[in-house]
């Protein structure tokens, strides 16, 4: 399975922007998300997935299913917009509680062994500093998920990034 | 010199970041500041708390690492606050400190770049910024005294701010980690985590449950 998250609106002509990605599973602002509350329910009441039932709730498990990720997100500071974020918030069930060291540094343990290539696509008027740290970003949570980040591109506005993610 | 602490945890109480600010609040009246506490846990900015951030000499966020970043929540009070700032003469210099779950304080550096970023566009100074590793520790009921056990290097870290803050000091991040063991640490959290689900009338192995 193939998963976009975007914050695209009606009006930035969101389905142009991934029709070309064909038959995918997308996660986008329908206005009702409820944020991360910071209780970890989703690995010590109902591991895999988030106590909150809403539309996100399963985030965990549905990426458990598949293969690739697109994220499609306005360049807020160099990180995610709070949409997006929100997402990636509700989203840590994917990962075990439980902690192991890779590469010297303290990450979560693996809770699914399936692989996924990440791929990032930024919007919006960005400084270069911006940029550094969205690509730091990306790597780092490709890193924690244990996906393959396999680009990070950037564009002035919604037209630029049509075609930036295949 | 009028100081804002804010508490980004969406945690009603308990939070490491709560704790954090308590332990720095006694430091910055040492300093004869003033400072104020507000909790941001959700995602709109409050139109008084916003009135108060804007007049004060300098703001010091803490908040929890969540993935890789800043929380959701504290990342839209950030957007509204950016564009009340915007608007304004101010001279106010930030500060944020970062707590992760992690043992590694620098797994926090996207996070206190990002704050950086957010100051170039709200127009006002960034100080500098705290990672805290192994930020756990502070978590829950925890009644361990700053500048004690694990808490020395956090407690010179804190000292560090408020003079930071006093004489309105612009530094490198710093990365910090609680004073104990990382294998300890990672033990802890598991035990911590078997006892959270069986108290929630789970079995330790349902904590690897595959949906």
């Amino acid at each position: 399975m193939r998963v976009v998250i975007h914050d695209l609106k009606d009006e930035d002509s969101a389905g142009k922007v991934i029709e070309h990605l064909g038959d995918v599973h997308v996660i986008a602002d329908d206005g009702t998300i409820h944020r991360c509350l910071g209780c970890f329910g989703c690995w010590t009441k109902t591991p895999g997935v988030c106590v909150i039932r809403d539309a996100y709730g399963d985030m965990g498990a549905l990426f458990s299913k598949c293969s690739e990720v697109f994220i499609i997100s306005k360049c807020c500071y160099g990180g995610f917009s709070p949409f997006v974020k929100n997402v990636l918030d509700r989203s840590i069930s994917y990962v075990h509680p439980y902690f192991v060291n890779k590469d010297g540094e303290m990450h979560h343990k693996r809770r699914y062994k399936n692989h996924v290539r990440l791929q990032v696509s930024f919007y919006g008027e960005t400084t270069e500093q911006e940029r550094e740290t969205a690509k730091g970003v990306a790597q780092s949570i490709a890193t924690n998920l244990w996906w393959d980040l396999a680009g990070v591109s950037f564009g002035d506005d919604i037209a630029d990034i049509r075609g930036a993610i295949s | 010199m009028k100081i804002t602490l804010i508490n980004g945890s969406p945690k009603p109480s308990q939070s490491a970041s709560g704790r954090i600010l308590q332990f720095l609040q006694p430091l910055l009246e040492s300093e004869r500041h003033e400072n104020t506490l507000h909790a941001w846990r959700g995602p709109d900015l409050d139109s008084q708390d916003a009135l108060d951030l804007c007049e004060c000499d300098a703001l010091i966020f803490a908040f929890p690492l969540y993935v890789d970043g800043i929380p959701s929540h504290l990342l839209n009070c950030l957007m509204q606050l950016e564009e009340r700032l915007a608007h304004i003469e101010k001279d106010i210099k930030v500060y944020a400190i970062v707590n992760c779950g992690f043992y590694e304080g620098h797994q926090a550096r996207w996070a206190l770049a990002m704050m950086e970023n957010w100051c170039h566009r709200a127009q006002v100074q960034w100080g500098y910024g705290i990672g805290l590793g192994a930020g756990g520790i502070l978590a829950g009921d925890n009644a361990i005294p700053l500048d004690v056990g694990p808490n020395r290097n956090l407690g010179q870290a804190l000292r560090k701010l408020a003079h930071s803050v006093t004489n309105r000091v612009s530094d490198q991040n710093l990365f910090i980690t609680a004073n104990f063991p990382k294998l300890l640490y990672k033990l802890g959290g598991e035990m911590g985590w078997r006892k959270n689900a069986r108290a929630n009338g789970l079995r330790a192995r349902d904590l690897s449950m595959k949906r």
